[in-house]
């Protein structure tokens, strides 16, 4: 038996796949690349695949982990890089770790999480404001010792969540847009993945407090009649990588590369 | 239940001529951006992003004939249907042709699509509809029709085909409830019986010819598409009636145009090796499989069947082709399970052989192999067997279709009660655990007792069961019997949902005390809409209007009780339900579907009406003497299939089974001519 951990994205269209359908799209790329993935024994066998948590349904990725469990050995480069090519678009593996028996869990590895969520592209002048906006509310946030919000469940009730307890690191900056001159405000964020689960929605009802909670899980686009200055909705939740939390940023799990909470090219371009 | 969302006017499409007409052919928008944000509040959503493995994406610049290919039901339900996986291989290995696919939208999603404009969309690009040149439906059954209303108007086109132009797709549609597209008559443009690999081609040269001499003339696409043999264009045909409101004849009325379509076929299934890469979805849908069809067409003449009569003749795929495609699709699509599909699986002339090679090549890996069979006896068991060799013995299914003897000889079902209960004793004692039994009720002729008849077998299959094991169980199904067109049985009255309730509550009261013993039904609700769109005529076609105005669609799901919504309609439209559905029809009676021919004699039709009323059978004329039904001559084709009718005499009972009495076997030849 071989275990492999990796890494892999989660970007585009294949967003919208549960977690729950994504077992079956690795098995089907395993079978496709012909790799010797082990089976559990029993009587519905399936690949040894495991996954330490789920992504939201929606959310974009870029440190989604995995460990794999081969039946007889293979060769990580190559066979790996053809499992990589043979996943849906927007999959893609870009770490993996051999681990021998008995190495801490993955999932003890995978100790915080950088979120990231980016706002719909804006003009230089609104998107500073905007990312001023964030700042303020970040400062006000990191100097409490609470910050509560209601989650809206699926049933209907509002659950209170503290934020602040999970959250290790925040920043708001600019990024540059695809779109020559526009900018994307941008908010990135450390938190914590033991204790009370706190998505990064959670986060950033906390930094605009005033808003609707339906609005911030994406259902619905920000209210026509919203003052002109509200914040608009992240377009984007991306969850940019796990491991250990670090002074201003993270060391990934797999690679431990130091990945920082304020990329160095953005910081310029801000 | 969801309720349906109130209709709203969709905005027209921006200037579609431009799009569609411009020689140098600029992309229409996708609509996936304006989607995206709406993705994550509705249910399922990876159903509307594509991206699944073995999707096919061409520039839109690179064709210059574009197919939208839709089946109008949710993606869950319309993914695995081959035929529109077949067109799409074979319409996108065309290099100036492409087809991209699309499904109908839940209601959560279509409220979201009217309020912002999102009309239908391709799942590979997020293309309008309106963009494209062809629409291309197919009509698996009848609870769809409302569906493809909705389609159309969430397209961007307009739902009656009178008042679309040259810049609208032209609406065409195959599949089984094509052979009586009457009750859509006035929405769509085209019809098309029968295979679809050949004449699908065909349309698409002449979509290619018309779009280069001229593109603007409507009438003469249609004109043109008439033309080719199996095309049936709706608008050249007038349905004339009596004074009293019968149907007197359906006639041609454009001129050039024949008086009567026939049904296409393929006659060599082995040059259409479809589809080979198959699309893998992403989210959970009825069948996650890599399916073959092994043969096409059954003349089991079961004469409730309408697939069965309209798929004619039996036309098998060769050993070798079957062990390529399973091959090269599970390389091609990851797929753990393979479906060798068919009507009637079991039947293929070489199926023992296809099953103990298929069993030996996958001995020892997680690949699973499944075979939908509806026969019953020991052989099927035995199959069933070898294909779950070093798996799990769980279920198998068993469609003895009727409880009494005498119904079963009255639709054709040649299975007695003692080769039932031998069938159940055998994979019972082969160590299957479940045992699934397929029955209807509402069949012609029957009665109370032949009702009953059907808690009696599956009690005393269920005393089988029960006697190999404590925990083996037995499921038997009964469904409400729909009259078809082009079938024995498309005269005779349908039971009403009432009828059907009464008789599901006698099986029901009659199994009570066997707790192991589950029965499952259908809604006999849906089978009212079914029943009245299968033989309705064009003047159906107000209420299915009228329905879809109000609100009805996906009228086949339990979540959307839809019978009063279309109740309301055919009151409205003064549709009289009863006379389409609740009376036998006389000999002579004109049929909706007369001038569309599947292949099938109408005499012969109603001989085998007619003797099925005294319960003669009629035997598979694979291995016995024709009894002309029409289909081979009449299409100038004939069955392509291992057995060799004129050696078949004496049943051949596979080894190790051994037993008289077993039903009829054809000989099995091992070597193919």
């Amino acid at each position: 038996m071989q275990r492999i951990r990796i890494r892999y994205t989660k970007e585009g269209r294949v967003r919208f796949v549960s977690a729950r359908d994504l077992t079956s799209v690795w098995e089907r790329a395993l079978r496709r690349a012909d790799l010797p993935i082990a089976y559990s024994e029993g009587f519905n066998p399936h690949a040894k695949v495991s996954f330490p948590d789920a992504l939201p349904v929606g959310y974009a990725s870029t440190g989604e982990y995995a460990e794999l469990t081969f039946a007889a050995p293979i060769d990580p480069g190559p066979d790996l890089g053809r499992l990589s090519a043979t996943l849906p678009g927007g999959m893609d593996i870009t770490t993996y770790l051999e681990v021998p028996d008995g190495a801490p869990k993955l999932a003890k590895m995978l100790g915080a999480t950088l979120w990231e969520l980016v706002l719909p592209e804006a003009d230089e002048d609104a998107a500073t404001a905007q990312v001023d906006r964030l700042r303020d509310a970040s400062d006000e946030l990191v100097a409490a010792t609470s910050a509560e919000v209601l989650r809206l469940r699926p049933n209907g009730e509002e659950k209170p969540i503290d934020v602040r307890p999970a959250l290790l690191a925040l920043r708001a900056f600019l990024r540059p847009a695809d779109t020559g001159g526009a900018l994307h405000p941008t908010l990135r964020a450390v938190l914590r993945n033991d204790g009370p689960t706190v998505r990064p929605t959670d986060l950033f009802t906390a930094l605009t407090s005033r808003r609707d909670p339906a609005a911030d899980r994406g259902a619905s686009p920000p209210p026509s009649d919203a003052p002109a200055d509200a914040l608009p909705t992240p377009r984007v939740h991306r969850r940019v990588a796990q491991g250990e939390p670090l002074d201003g940023g993270l060391r990934e799990a797999l690679s431990g590369e130091v990945v920082p909470l304020e990329p160095a090219r953005s910081a310029e371009a801000a | 239940m969801t309720p349906p969302p109130a209709l709203l006017q969709i905005a027209p499409p921006v200037d579609r001529a431009a799009v569609r007409r411009a020689v140098d052919p600029e992309t229409p928008p996708s609509y996936f951006e304006a989607l995206e944000p709406f993705l994550p509040s509705v249910k399922k959503p990876a159903q509307y992003v594509g991206g699944e493995h073995n999707q096919t994406f061409k520039p839109w610049g690179s064709a210059d004939v574009r197919w939208l290919l839709n089946y109008p039901d949710a993606y869950e339900v319309g993914q695995p249907n081959q035929g529109i996986q077949i067109l799409y291989e074979i319409l996108n290995e065309r290099p100036t042709t492409l087809a991209e696919r699309s499904y109908a939208p839940w209601v959560d999603l279509e409220a979201i699509m009217r309020e912002h404009g999102i009309p239908t969309f391709s799942l590979e690009n997020h293309h309008p509809l309106w963009a494209f040149d062809v629409f291309a439906v197919t009509l698996p059954h009848e609870l769809a029709h409302t569906n493809l209303l909705n389609l159309l108007d969430l397209g961007g086109i307009p739902v009656r085909s009178a008042k679309r132009t040259a810049d609208d797709p032209i609406v065409l549609v195959g599949g089984h409830a094509a052979y009586n597209p009457e009750p859509l008559a006035p929405f769509i443009d085209a019809a098309v019986m029968g295979d679809g690999e050949e004449v699908t081609l065909e349309i698409d040269d002449v979509v290619r010819a018309w779009k280069r001499e001229d593109g603007r003339d409507r009438h003469a696409l249609l004109k043109r598409l008439a033309g080719v043999e199996g095309v049936y264009i709706p608008a050249f045909y007038e349905a004339r009636y009596t004074d009293d409101g019968r149907l007197k004849a359906t006639v041609a009325v454009e001129p050039g145009v024949p008086a009567i379509v026939p049904k296409r076929t393929v006659q060599d299934l082995e040059q259409w090796q479809y589809p080979k890469k198959q699309i893998v979805p992403m989210t959970e849908v009825v069948h996650e499989r890599f399916s073959v069809e092994i043969f096409r067409g059954c003349t089991r003449g079961c004469r409730f069947c309408q697939a069965g009569m309209i798929t004619r003749p039996v036309r098998e795929r060769k050993p070798e082709t079957i062990s390529n495609l399973v091959r090269e699709g599970l390389k091609n699509t990851g797929f753990e399970e393979v479906g060798l599909l068919s009507l009637s699986s079991a039947d293929h002339a070489d199926i023992g052989t296809i099953a103990r090679d298929l069993a030996d090549e996958y001995e020892g890996t997680a690949t699973s192999l499944s075979l939908p069979s509806t026969r019953v006896d020991a052989f099927n068991v035995t199959l069933s067997n070898e294909l779950a060799r070093n798996g799990r013995r769980t279920g198998l299914t068993f469609a003895p279709e009727a409880g009494s003897e005498r119904m079963r000889g009255v639709i054709n079902k040649m299975v007695s009660e003692e080769d039932m209960l031998r069938t159940a004793e055998i994979a019972f004692a082969n160590g299957w655990r479940h045992c699934k039994l397929y029955f209807m009720v509402g069949l012609p002729t029957e009665t109370d007792e032949d009702v009953l008849a059907i808690a009696d077998l599956s009690i005393k299959v269920y005393e089988i069961a029960r006697k190999h094991g404590h925990k083996n169980k037995v499921t038997t199904s009964v469904g409400g019997f729909v009259p078809k067109p082009h079938t024995p049985f498309q005269w005779v009255a349908q039971d009403t949902p009432e009828e059907i309730h009464r008789k599901l509550k006698l099986i029901r009261h009659a199994i009570k005390d066997h707790s192991g013993l589950k029965l499952r039904t259908n809604d006999p609700e849906e089978g009212v809409i079914e029943g009245l769109l299968g033989r309705g005529d064009r003047r159906v076609a107000a209420a299915v209007e009228r329905a879809w105005e109000l609100g009805a669609r996906m009228d086949g799901w339990h979540e959307m009780p839809t019978l009063d919504t279309w109740m309301q309609a055919l009151e409205e439209t003064d549709v009289p339900l009863a006379r389409y559905s609740y009376r036998d029809r006389d000999e002579d009676e004109v049929l909706p579907w007369d001038h569309l021919d599947s292949g099938l004699e109408k005499a012969w039709l109603w001989q085998d009406w007619q003797e099925s009323l005294s319960g003669d059978e009629v035997d598979d004329c694979r291995w016995t003497p024709c009894y002309d039904c029409g289909v081979c001559p009449g299409l100038d084709i004939a069955h392509d299939t291992g057995y060799d009718a004129a050696n078949a005499t004496l049943p051949v009972v596979p080894s190790g089974l051994g037993g008289g009495g077993l039903p009829i076997m054809p000989a099995r030849i091992t070597d193919r001519a």
